[in-house]
């Protein structure tokens, strides 16, 4: 459970969270869905114990990153917005560095790898060296080391960008085991119909703080429109998300 | 928690091993250092003993008028070349082929004013921008032996003593043995040794936090649950490891072929054995530690790969000052010396070079310096990366 309040993040003239709140459940998929500048990158960050925040609270199954930014990040898979993997290294190598920095032991990597391979369909490149991977590729073998360390909480970034169909597919099976077992997963994400797919739950955000929070059907019936775009670009104020 | 900082070491010398350009380029180093430092000895060892093996080669001028400083010429190995009279951009030309090492000329009136006792005049023509120095010692040596002897006769035959050549007797007493000539003409080279140090561990120092950086992995990677410390530790020690090798390797084939070219003969000496270079080798192992960790100081406030690598190259200056400035400044070997990092390797291997037994206390010096720094660099790295300036730019 991952509850926020009255997150405020300033950097010196920019004031990138005034003051967002919401609670992402256990067992549910939360959609973070908002305008690009919305604040979005700062709260994951904030949320892991990269940044400070300046006012607020955060706790993630009760413990502040700000505290004890370690047994937060064990706790916590990240898919950033932007990521390299290491080109001399293969997939598999990849997976166990990261395995490792998480205090997996290494049968655990290995059998976990074996199963992450099998949920996101990695078999044909998890023994190739990175490099010349096309981008499905890359957002596939990097969410896998999300998954790897069974992580209670995911903050994943777009993570349906550039993916095929295939890659699509192998996505929603990954998200529903993880709602399955009970994660708690936040997504944030620009594509409507990832989010009335796979997410239970939507916390739009713009301008740095939270505009509102409810399942897609609740978000239409407050705008007062049918499709979950239109509606967002209402509840958002203006079609950049910017008021003028 | 344990640390974390051997994961990350392990998997950086991982992804460096099979980096096949870097390699190859410590490869290159490795032996080139060495190899032309060698070459340039071997030059110098060839030169200064071809006089000995083949005497000087001498074209005279007009040889016939003065058969007897001939004959002492001959006898001091000296070969003799007769040319006809010619003019002087003729003995330029001459001289320009290498051929001789001098042409000496008698003029026409030699005779007349050799038996008349007036100083008969003798040209030495030589080129001194070719390396024929030690030859025209031998020549004006030959000469100036020729000169006394015949005044020492002319004064006899006028009933002086010849001893009235002599009002001062010059004896000549050498106390700079071999050893410690050495010491000022090879300390440049010695220096350059050690420049490597900062290119062994450019390429990882660089790739592992700028190109990390470049490739946006490293937000992923302070994203674990690792501390910033054990991050940069892992890669400083990665980078250090590689130039550490690289020196090591380096020092021990320059010790192989300095060992093995008679350096005696040109003046210089190295008396090293290979516990002392292990020592060397040893107390220099922070020279590697400090080249990486300033090398990552530097790199990790770069944005790209490209723009660490200029920033890092810079670095290459700092072991060129010590290097090429102090040996001209001429100072003698003090204590600070060995605070100073490369400089006091530099010094280290020189004095051990002399022959010199300098006892511990440099070699810890030596060690602790360069490693003080090193901390020094790490800590500034640590804090930098623990920014949040530095997190929103990642």
């Amino acid at each position: 459970m991952i509850e926020v309040q009255n997150l405020c993040k300033r950097f010196g003239n920019v004031q990138a969270l005034a003051g967002a709140s919401f609670t992402a459940r256990d067992g549910i998929i939360t959609a973070l869905l908002g305008p690009n500048g919305a604040g979005k990158t700062t709260l994951l960050r904030t949320l892991v114990g990269l940044l400070q925040r300046d006012h607020g609270t955060i706790a993630i199954d009760g413990i502040d990153p700000a505290v004890d930014p370690m047994s937060v990040r064990r706790n916590v898979g990240v898919l950033t917005d932007q990521f390299g993997l290491y080109e001399r290294l293969t997939a598999r190598e990849y997976l166990q560095y990261f395995g490792q920095l998480n205090d997996m032991e290494e049968q655990a990597i290995e059998n976990r790898t074996r199963e992450v391979v099998e949920l996101l369909s990695l078999e044909d490149i998890i023994d190739r060296r990175t490099k010349g991977f096309s981008q499905g590729q890359r957002i596939k073998v990097a969410l896998a080391r999300t998954l790897l360390h069974r992580p209670r909480h995911l903050l994943l970034d777009e993570p349906s960008r550039g993916l095929d169909v295939m890659s699509t597919r192998a996505l929603r099976r990954a998200l529903a085991s993880l709602k399955a077992d009970g994660c708690c997963v936040i997504m944030a994400t620009h594509v409507m119909q990832e989010v009335i797919h796979s997410c239970d739950d939507v916390i739009v955000i713009a301008r740095g703080t939270t505009v509102t929070q409810g399942t897609p059907q609740q978000l239409c019936e407050r705008a007062g429109l049918s499709s979950l775009e239109d509606a967002f670009v209402r509840l958002v104020g203006t079609e950049e998300g910017i008021e003028l | 928690m344990k640390s974390k900082f051997r994961i990350v070491l392990r998997k950086e010398l991982k992804e460096t091993l099979r980096d096949r350009r870097a390699l190859s380029l410590l490869l290159m180093f490795v032996l080139m250092y060495p190899m032309l430092v060698g070459l340039v000895l071997h030059r110098q060892v060839d030169r200064a003993t071809r006089p000995e093996r083949e005497g000087v080669e001498l074209a005279v001028i007009g040889a016939g008028q003065a058969p007897s400083l001939m004959n002492q010429l001959r006898q001091r190995n000296v070969n003799i070349t007769e040319l006809e009279a010619m003019p002087e951009e003729e003995i330029t030309a001459v001289l320009r082929r290498q051929n001789v090492a001098a042409v000496l000329r008698l003029g026409d009136d030699f005779s007349d004013h050799y038996n008349a006792m007036r100083p008969a005049r003798v040209e030495l023509w030589y080129d001194s921008a070719s390396d024929t120095a030690r030859k025209m010692d031998e020549v004006e040596y030959v000469l100036r032996l020729y000169n006394n002897n015949i005044a020492g006769a002319r004064m006899l035959a006028h009933g002086v003593s010849p001893a009235n050549l002599n009002p001062v007797l010059v004896q000549k007493y050498d106390t700079g043995t071999s050893a410690s000539r050495s010491a000022n003409t090879i300390s440049t080279m010695l220096g350059i040794f050690f420049i490597p140090a900062f290119m062994f561990c450019m390429s990882t120092a660089v790739d592992s936090t700028a190109g990390e950086r470049e490739r946006r992995s490293l937000e992923v990677l302070m994203a674990q649950p690792v501390r910033p410390s054990d991050l940069i530790i892992g890669k400083w020690l990665a980078a250090s490891l590689l130039s550490i090798v690289g020196i090591t390797l380096e020092l021990a084939i320059a010790h192989g072929i300095l060992k093995w070219l008679p350096l005696e003969e040109i003046g210089l000496s190295w008396r090293l054995g290979w516990r002392d270079l292990a020592m060397v080798c040893l107390a220099s192992a922070t020279l590697s530690m400090f080249a990486a960790a300033l090398e990552i100081a530097l790199a990790i406030n770069a944005r790209s790969f490209k723009e660490a690598q200029t920033v890092v190259s810079f670095t290459m200056i700092v072991p060129l000052v010590p290097v090429i400035l102090v040996p001209m400044m001429n100072l003698t070997t003090s204590w600070w010396m060995y605070m100073v990092p490369v400089l006091s390797n530099q010094t280290l291997l020189r004095e051990l070079a002399k022959g010199q037994s300098i006892g511990m206390l440099p070699f810890l010096q030596t060690f602790f310096s360069s490693l003080l720094l090193a901390m020094l660099c790490v800590w500034y790295t640590e804090r930098r990366m623990k920014s949040e300036k530095y997190m929103m730019t990642v």
